[in-house]
Order: C-alpha cells, then sequence, then structure tokens
C-alpha cells in the first residue's frame, strides 16, 4: 500500500493536462520535423506519401557532404580541446586546497554559460577579424577554437563532479605506494575519472555540432557547418531535405547520449 | 628507528587556529608494535599522516634510521599506509593492486610476479588473485590492503585503525593475524586504534594521546599498572580514583594517607608530583574486600554478578563509589551481602600517584 502524502502533485486540478501540454509542446514538432523528413512531395507541411528521397538527396548534396565533414573536423577537435582542458582545470580546481579567488577562476571558466553567445560571437568576429587582416589566415581553426572555448564548461562540469565524488584516499593510497603525481593521475585518477571525461567529451561534441551563432559569426567565406548550411537553405525554397539532416542529427545526439547512459550503467555496478 | 622531536601541526592561522599535534617526541624502534592510542580527535592519525607525508609539520623533526623526511614528498619515504577505509583501487584486480608499489619502484615483472604470489599466501589470499576488489568481503578487502602495502617491503607500515570495520570476531582474528605478520617480516608497525584492548593486546608499546600531546608512552602493562595521569588511567581500563595526600616521595616510591587517617606506600608518577593533595588510582582487580579498620571503610551498596567475575561497590564518606572485582571461583560462598560494613584493602605498591 502506498504510503499516505500530506501533498501530492498530482491530485491537483490540471495536473494532467499541464504535463500533457508540457509534452506535446516539446515533442510534437520534433516528431513532425522527423515524419516530413520522409515526405515524397516538396513541401514541409503537405503530406504526400512515404520516401526516403531527401534522405538519398542530402546524401548525394556535394555542399552536405562538406558541411558533415566540417562539423565533424570541429566537433571532434573542439570537444577533444575542451575535455583536455577541461580535466585540467578540473583538476586545478578540486585537487588544490582553497585558494584565494577560487570562486572567481570557476565563475570565469563557466564565463561561456553566462554570457550572451550573441556577444561573444560578436567579439570573435571583430577579434578573429582583427587576426585575419594581420595573417592572412581564413582556414577552420578560427571555428575550432571559438568552438572549444564555448565548450569547457560542458566538459568541465561532469568531470569536475566526477572528480568531486573520487576518494581521495585513493590518490594519498597510490602516492603512498611511491607513485609520482603523474603515475597516480594516470594509473589511478584517470581510469577513475574516465566516465566524467567521456560525458564531457560527449557533450562537448553535441554542443559543438549543434551550434550557430557563433559559427554563424566567425566562419570564413564559403565555410559551411550542417546548421548554417541549413540555416542558409531557410533563406531559399525549403524542402524536407533540411528534415532529413535535422532527423539525422537527432539521431547522433540520441544515441550518444543513449551510449552514454549505458557505458555509465554498466561502469556502477 | 623512527625519531620524532618536537613535532607540532597547527592547522589554519589567528583565532581559528587548531593545533593538531603539540610537541611531540617519541623514538620508535626498529621492528616494534608501537601503537597511537587516544579519543578521536587526539591528533594521532594526523601524527601518523605527518610520517606517511600527507600533513606537513609546522615544526618539528622527523627522521627514518637518520634520513630526514619531511623534506620528501610521500612517494619517496620508504613508508607503506594501510589505510582506514582500504583504499583499494576499484578498478584494478587484488593482484594489481598488490603490485602497484612496486610497479611504480620499476621493478622487472618476473619480481613483481614471485613477490606478489608470495603476499597473497602470506595474507591467505591466493585463490582471489584475480577478483575485482568490489568482489570480495571486508575482511578479505583487508587483507588485500596490508598485503598491498607489505609487498614493496617498506621499513615501516603505518596502520590506521585498520580493525574498526571488521565485525568483533574477525577483529580477533586479525589482531593476531596483525601481529604474526609483523613478527614475520620484522617491519616496524605505527598502528592507530581508540579501541584500549586492541592496544594492549597487539602492542610492544604504547603512546596514550589527548589533545595533540603524548601523555605518557610505555609497554602495555606499565601504562595500564601505572598510568601516570588520571586522563591515561580513565581511558585505559576501569580505575578507582581516591583522594589522598602525599605526604613523602623518595625514588618513585610515596607515602599517601588516606582520608581514613591510614598511610599506605604508591608508586610517584615518572617525573614525580607535588606533596599535598593528590588523586591515587586503584585497578578494582587489585583491591580486596576485607573486614571493616582496613585502608577505606564503607558499605556495600552493591553486588553485581558478571560470570567470570563479581563487582562490589562499596560507598564510603566523601569519595566516589569504589569498585572492587574479584574473580569467581567454581566452589566460592559469597559471605558478602548488601549494606553491609566493609573495608577496602589493596597491597604496598599497587595504588598509583596521579600527577594531576
Amino acid at each position: 500500500m502506498a504510503k499516505p502524502r500530506a501533498f501530492d502533485v498530482r491530485q491537483q486540478t490540471g495536473f494532467t493536462l499541464v504535463a500533457l501540454s508540457c509534452f506535446v509542446m516539446l515533442y510534437l514538432p520534433i516528431i513532425l520535423l522527423v515524419i516530413y523528413s520522409f515526405n515524397a512531395g516538396t513541401s514541409i507541411a503537405i503530406w504526400e506519401g512515404f520516401s526516403w528521397q531527401w534522405y538519398a538527396a542530402a546524401w548525394e548534396n556535394e555542399k552536405v557532404q562538406e558541411a558533415t565533414v566540417l562539423s565533424l573536423i570541429i566537433a571532434s577537435s573542439a570537444s577533444l580541446v575542451a575535455t583536455s582542458v577541461a580535466v585540467m582545470a578540473a583538476l586545478a580546481t578540486t585537487r588544490t586546497g582553497k585558494f584565494r579567488g577560487s570562486g572567481l577562476v570557476f565563475a570565469m571558466i563557466n564565463q561561456p554559460l553566462m554570457i550572451p553567445e550573441i556577444v561573444t560571437a560578436v567579439a570573435l568576429l571583430l577579434f578573429f577579424a582583427m587576426i585575419k587582416v594581420a595573417t592572412g589566415y581564413t582556414g577552420i581553426w578560427y571555428l575550432i577554437i571559438a568552438h572549444s572555448a564555448f565548450c569547457i564548461p560542458f566538459a568541465y562540469m561532469p568531470v569536475r563532479a566526477r572528480l568531486q565524488s573520487m576518494d581521495l584516499n585513493l590518490e594519498q593510497a597510490a602516492a603512498d605506494l611511491y607513485g609520482r603525481p603523474w603515475q597516480v593521475f594516470r594509473r589511478v585518477t584517470l581510469p577513475q575519472l574516465w566516465p566524467g571525461v567521456l560525458a564531457g567529451a560527449m557533450l562537448s561534441f553535441v554542443i559543438s555540432l549543434d551550434d550557430v551563432v557563433i559559427t554563424e559569426f566567425v566562419k570564413s567565406a564559403g565555410q559551411d557547418t550542417l546548421p548554417t548550411y541549413m540555416l542558409g537553405q531557410l533563406r531559399r525554397a525549403i524542402t524536407p531535405e533540411v528534415n532529413a539532416i535535422s532527423t539525422v542529427l537527432l539521431a547522433i545526439s540520441v544515441a550518444l547520449v543513449v551510449a552514454f547512459y549505458l557505458l555509465s550503467k554498466s561502469k556502477e555496478k | 628507528m623512527i625519531e620524532i622531536t618536537g613535532l607540532s601541526k597547527t592547522f589554519g592561522a589567528g583565532p581559528s587556529a587548531f593545533t593538531a599535534l603539540e610537541n611531540i617526541n617519541v623514538t620508535i624502534k626498529e621492528n616494534e608494535f608501537f601503537t597511537l592510542l587516544g579519543p578521536s580527535g587526539c591528533g594521532k592519525t594526523t601524527l601518523l599522516r605527518s610520517i606517511a607525508g600527507f600533513v606537513n609539520p609546522t615544526s618539528g623533526s622527523l627522521t627514518v634510521n637518520g634520513e630526514d623526511m619531511l623534506s620528501k614528498p610521500p612517494y619517496a619515504r620508504p613508508v607503506n599506509t594501510v589505510f582506514q577505509n582500504y583504499a583499494l583501487f576499484p578498478h584494478m584486480t587484488v593482484a594489481e593492486n598488490i603490485g602497484f608499489g612496486l610497479e611504480m619502484l620499476g621493478r622487472p615483472k618476473s619480481e613483481i610476479k614471485s613477490v606478489v604470489a608470495d603476499m597473497l599466501d602470506l595474507v591467505q589470499m591466493a585463490p582471489m588473485a584475480d577478483r575485482m576488489t568490489s568482489q570480495i568481503s571486508g575482511g578479505q578487502q583487508q587483507r588485500v590492503a596490508l598485503a598491498r602495502a607489505l609487498a614493496p617491503k617498506p621499513k615501516v607500515l603505518l596502520l590506521d585503525e585498520p580493525l574498526s570495520a571488521l565485525d568483533f570476531k574477525l577483529r580477533k582474528d586479525m589482531q593476531i593475524e596483525l601481529k604474526r605478520l609483523q613478527s614475520e617480516t620484522g617491519i616496524t608497525f605505527v598502528f592507530v586504534t581508540h579501541d584500549q584492548e586492541e592496544a594492549l593486546t597487539m602492542s610492544d608499546r604504547i603512546a596514550v594521546m589527548k589533545s595533540g600531546r603524548i601523555l605518557q608512552i610505555g609497554g602495555p602493562k606499565d601504562i595500564y599498572d601505572h598510568p601516570a595521569e588520571r586522563f591515561v588511567a580513565d581511558f585505559i581500563g576501569d580505575t578507582n580514583f581516591v583522594s589522598a595526600n602525599l605526604l613523602s616521595e623518595d625514588n618513585g616510591k610515596a607515602q599517601v594517607r588516606l582520608p581514613s587517617g591510614a598511610t599506605v606506600e604508591a608508586r610517584s608518577p615518572e617525573g614525580g608530583a607535588h606533596s599535598g593533595a593528590v588523586t591515587i588510582a586503584v585497578r578494582p582487580e587489585h583491591a580486596m574486600l576485607s573486614e571493616p579498620g582496613a585502608l577505606i571503610d564503607g558499605r556495600l551498596k552493591n553486588i553485581v554478578y558478571f560470570g567470570t567475575d563479581t563487582h562490589y561497590h562499596v560507598e564510603s564518606e566523601g569519595q566516589p563509589t569504589f569498585v572492587i572485582r574479584r574473580q569467581n571461583q567454581p566452589d566460592a560462598v559469597e559471605h558478602h551481602s548488601v549494606g553491609d560494613s566493609v573495608g577496602i584493602s589493596f597491597n604496598p605498591g599497587i595504588a598509583q600517584v596521579l600527577r594531576d
């Protein structure tokens, strides 16, 4: 028998209605997007039968191919850089004693979460423009650096959480057993930290893959990631090709999240 | 072997500063089972962690075999620790845990393998070598932690309340086991505990600590029979405290006058005591029940039967209740009853004059 509760939110008037409408608002648009990606016609609003043609179209579209490659390169590089920096930052903020200004450092690491993205985007646009003028370099490193920077807090959070919940005694035991600091990190801290590192990397990857605002401002002429390519398409006649690309991105994100969930489950056992 | 001189540790600064260790002086000998005993917060673990290198003392010196330790990081000290919660590496097998220290020292694989095998035998864990540490019981984890700390053959093994997480029966077994390992390996053990019985049964010498200071160092029998301070007498075993007057003191022997007017020879504490009002300590099993007109007279308030022994509670004027413990004999007849006027006596040299 369930325990009687003083307050059960489920028994409040309108609970079901509110809950249902929230879920509808959240998921109905996504479900429609996925459904219309299989539309046989050229409209994104009128159903004309089932077809894979827009997936095929996207697959064969050279622009989409280039944008996909660029997106993957940037997301992988950014997640690698951001996670490495985040691990170092997390070690510095959890494995040293409390120092003067440690709260400020924490805030500064998480700066990208607090400053409006559009401000960062404009600032980067101006800053990189100066460098472009000075050096003439217009490659993808601007995007990798910008993406790495805003991915850091997303990688930092899970790594820091993992470090904080770790048993400090393990590292002391390793040091006691003649492990030098680097050996302790490699043999004891890092293996324990791995789920956090993986979570940070996956989160960074997804965040980078998804970014529009900063990418749109920072990218040089002719460069397009998947999101900026899709944004560009919206200005022309919009076809279910955009739906197809979105569905694939959605599938990748869901797969990553599920993979991470399963991974962390099996680690706990 | 381990020389600690004038070691102090203060945490924090200003008005919130906390002195965890205050002028610790102690010499621990080669191949000794040395115990740091005291209540929680007395500084025993801080002292142990200072030897291991996890705490940097504020002042003083600490050497092992004449070599300064304080300038060295933990990984460069020839000491290993058995942690209270064992701190086994959860991502490694039992064998990998035990071999970790040797691996860090860069020993060849063949040597690591043979030492690990020896250690597994020593702690009787050979069948579990390839288990993960989460798949073995608490007592087994304890053995692995011991083997891991012993494998690199340290000069000193530090043990931080290693038995506190085990149940009673297992704890008794491990006490004997630890003592066996210590004599077999010939390694100096520094053992931290708050359990006086554990300290008495296992140690060669005990340092009793309170509020960051060492109150008394001595063998289990010295500490038990001749506590120097009230705290030591009270913390270890049961004791009767009797107020008395110190008449004279000579070469460790003191003459004290009890409130009844009787005088008796007692032992004076190390460093002597001031004459005048003092407290003397008498262990319950060192006192005897006798007829009135003895050293202390009183009235029998209670007789408590414990199976192995019987406790007699005697009330006398101006003194706390005095407890006498008498071992029971199979054919003994109880000829005292509650309410009787009785006397308390003890042999000369049994009572201990306390320093405070």
